[in-house]
């Protein structure tokens, strides 16, 4: 065997052995969720399911409104996608190419707000909302989180790496600044577009505590709240969860195949520079 | 969902900084005086939060309150116990609470001093017939805030099995105790003993009964005691078992229920959910193997842990009159032995035991007698950080790394800095 092929036998293994690390957990998952509870739980533990069953998904979408909370995690996740790609991008824009009053003052408690643990704004972001009667509202759950500083951080770190020559020639033809951010940075802005909005979406899909707060109807509850009534005080539906599991994971999935190649292109692009 | 605990634990503490800062009560001040309410039919819409299962299943059981009171409306929301505590909490603080919570029964202690629970009217349910351990759960120094609704306790579970094989009764007493849980090892076949809890998450419950079974108190006076005699002779109590090794210490994680069921440890002390588990991860059979009796007595007493929930109702109740009247209803004998039949929760209501639902098995009768010597930690708005502390420290007891005299001086100079809260 020559040298080349050895190395790449060696390449081939670390990879594999990757993969099985990466993929066994929701291989495991997957499989679980076909078992009985008494099968999950048994020790030891079986791989492939003994007994295949459907049971649990349909003891799961008959015990909690399954169909309603994920309309209403997608419809979220979209409406905060949008947002956050408008208004983080034109955020990111000033900070990167316009000179104003302020802006390092401004762009300073941007940075800072990146370093607050969402925790501790809870209780009083909550007053807030509640002050505002939105609370068990869709518009409640959303609105903290429709400019998120990371993203204009995110925004700002790629717009400033555009040439200024782009812009300075379209002011001289007369641009304004509306029809300079859509017309010459939007479309340049595509592969961090994109991560921000797979971040956004992501984030917004596995957010728990903030609608479990706000949502006071199980008309509202989004995905990761809705399950979370499954969870007992004493002991747990291993088999129910599972399933509550796969259909959490499987949309986040379906869009990673979809769109890795941003994602990987985005992940380089969120590195610093 | 495990990350979320400790972050939950500090905007709950949060909000309790900003609560006490903006509207808290001065430890000087009156008890609060209870408003009764009025007669009649209830009627209008009720709000109602209750955790997980129960929170689930509330909702089609409030039917027959809804039959019996016509106009009346019962809207459930089932909420994850996960998020319980920090959902009330900031709906405390923003003023945007339900009529009804369910709340934990070491909770009442912490909202109530929010000012956000209301007293429970004296005119509407009597104290007497709930279970001694069960009402202090909603007795803050005196005044009652809310009303128990359900209850669990700890008993002795083991495998009637390796007993007889070993020949022995199940024990009456601490000493009776250790020879039997010696004899399940030696000669019943439970290769590893008896499984005793030392790790964090249910250690706590483990080591208070023996306080308690001592004639120890973990308050006196507004302060934790937990270097008393008598709770030292507990932790003894406790050390001994792993100390003879007749109590594992190197367990993994969840391995238990399913040593037990191989036969690897003999015994435990749990709560009435282990029979449900029990019977479904054990199989066909399995029900016969193993039954529950009450806790041996220690040298005072054989007092239980008794835990559960309770049901508050918010002075910012749309429906104050009919929130409560739906707390009477719950606590009706006949309600709370349909809604052990519902989702196995166990009454409240010494009464309800005598229903025939409750009669039926011989195993609950356990439950029932030991309710009758069980009582609950003080229901203080720091109990929960109490609680960590002792699992902490109950751990390096349990491994030999200090005596219990060590432990004893340990849990209580941190629980005296973190004080009672109140």
């Amino acid at each position: 065997m020559s040298r080349t092929r050895r190395q790449r036998a060696v390449v081939y293994l670390g990879l594999s052995a990757g993969l099985v690390l990466v993929v066994g957990p929701f291989l495991w998952t997957a499989l679980s969720s076909v078992k009985p509870e008494r099968e999950i739980r048994r020790d030891p533990p079986t791989f492939w399911p003994e007994t295949f069953t459907l049971d649990n998904f349909a003891e799961l979408f008959q015990r909690v409104d399954i169909g309603t909370a994920f309309v209403n995690s997608l419809l979220i996740a979209l409406v905060l996608v949008a947002t956050n790609l408008l208004f983080c991008s034109m955020v990111g824009y000033a900070f990167a190419k316009l000179s104003f009053r302020g802006k390092n003052l401004a762009f300073g408690l941007v940075l800072v707000q990146l370093a607050i643990p969402a925790i501790v704004l809870m209780v009083p972001q909550f007053v807030l909302i509640a002050r505002l009667g939105m609370v068990n509202t869709f518009l409640g759950i959303i609105l903290p989180a429709v400019v998120a500083p990371i993203g204009v951080f995110m925004m700002r770190q790629f717009i400033s790496d555009l040439p200024d020559e782009l812009i300075d020639a379209a002011r001289v033809d007369g641009a304004r600044e509306f029809r300079i951010f859509f017309t010459i940075i939007m479309p340049l802005c595509g592969p961090a577009l994109a991560t921000l909005g797979l971040i956004t979406f992501l984030s917004s899909w596995n957010n728990f505590l903030w609608p479990a707060v706000v949502a006071q109807s199980e008309s509202m509850y989004t995905l990761p709240v809705a399950l979370n009534i499954l969870n007992g005080n004493e002991g747990t539906h291993y088999n129910l969860l599972v399933a509550g599991s796969v259909v959490v994971i499987a949309p986040i999935l379906f869009l990673f195949v979809f769109l890795q190649r941003f994602f990987i292109q985005g992940i380089a692009t969120t590195g610093l520079k | 969902m495990n990350t979320t605990t400790p972050r939950a634990a500090v905007g709950g503490a949060l909000a309790l900084v900003i609560l006490a800062a903006g509207c808290g009560r001065d430890a000087g001040e009156a008890p609060e005086q209870a408003r009764n309410v009025t007669t009649g039919k209830a009627t209008g819409e009720v709000t109602v939060w209750a955790m997980g299962e129960e929170g689930k299943a509330l909702g089609a059981f409030v039917k027959d309150f809804e039959s019996a009171n016509p106009g009346v409306k019962v809207t459930v929301t089932a909420i994850g116990w996960d998020v319980a505590h920090d959902k009330l909490t900031a709906a405390i603080a923003g003023s945007a609470t339900p009529d009804v919570s369910m709340i934990g029964s070491t909770w009442s202690g912490e909202l109530a001093k929010t000012g956000a629970l209301e007293p429970t009217p004296g005119n509407l349910v009597d104290k007497s017939r709930f279970f001694p351990g069960a009402w202090q759960t909603v007795d803050v120094n005196g005044t009652a805030y809310g009303v128990p609704w359900y209850v669990e306790t700890r008993v002795l579970y083991y495998r009637t099995d390796q007993a007889e094989k070993a020949g022995v009764q199940p024990p009456e007493t601490w000493e009776e105790f250790t020879a039997f849980a010696k004899a399940l090892k030696e000669k019943g076949g439970a290769k590893n003993g008896f499984n005793q809890s030392y790790t964090l998450g249910a250690s706590w419950q483990e080591v208070l009964p023996l306080i308690w079974q001592a004639g120890g108190e973990i308050v006196k006076d507004g302060e934790y005691t937990f270097d008393t005699p008598q709770a030292v002779a507990a932790l003894k109590q406790y050390e001994s078992l792993f100390r003879q090794k007749l109590a594992p210490t190197d367990t993994p994680e969840n391995a238990f229920p399913q040593t037990f069921i191989k036969g690897e440890v003999g015994g435990f002390f749990s709560g009435p959910w282990m029979i449900g588990v029990l019977d479904n991860d054990g199989g066909p059979g399995f029900g016969d193997k193993f039954d529950v009796a009450p806790y041996p007595k220690g040298p005072v007493a054989g007092t239980s842990f008794v835990g559960g929930a309770d049901m508050a109702v918010f002075k910012k109740a749309k429906n104050r009159d009919a929130a409560w009247k739906f707390i009477q209803w719950l606590s009706e004998p006949k309600v709370q032995a349909k809604w052990y039949t519902t989702v196995k929760a166990l009454p409240a209501v010494q009464s309800a035991w005598q229903e025939p639902e409750l009669t039926a098995d011989k195993r609950l009768a356990v439950f029932g007698e030991q309710l009758k010597d069980a009582k609950t930690p003080p229901p203080f708005p720091t109990w929960e950080q109490v609680a960590k502390v002792l699992e902490a420290e109950l751990e390096k007891l349990a491994r030999g790394r200090q005596t219990p005299e060590q432990t004893a001086q340990a849990i209580q100079s941190q629980a005296g800095t973190i004080g009672t809260g109140l």
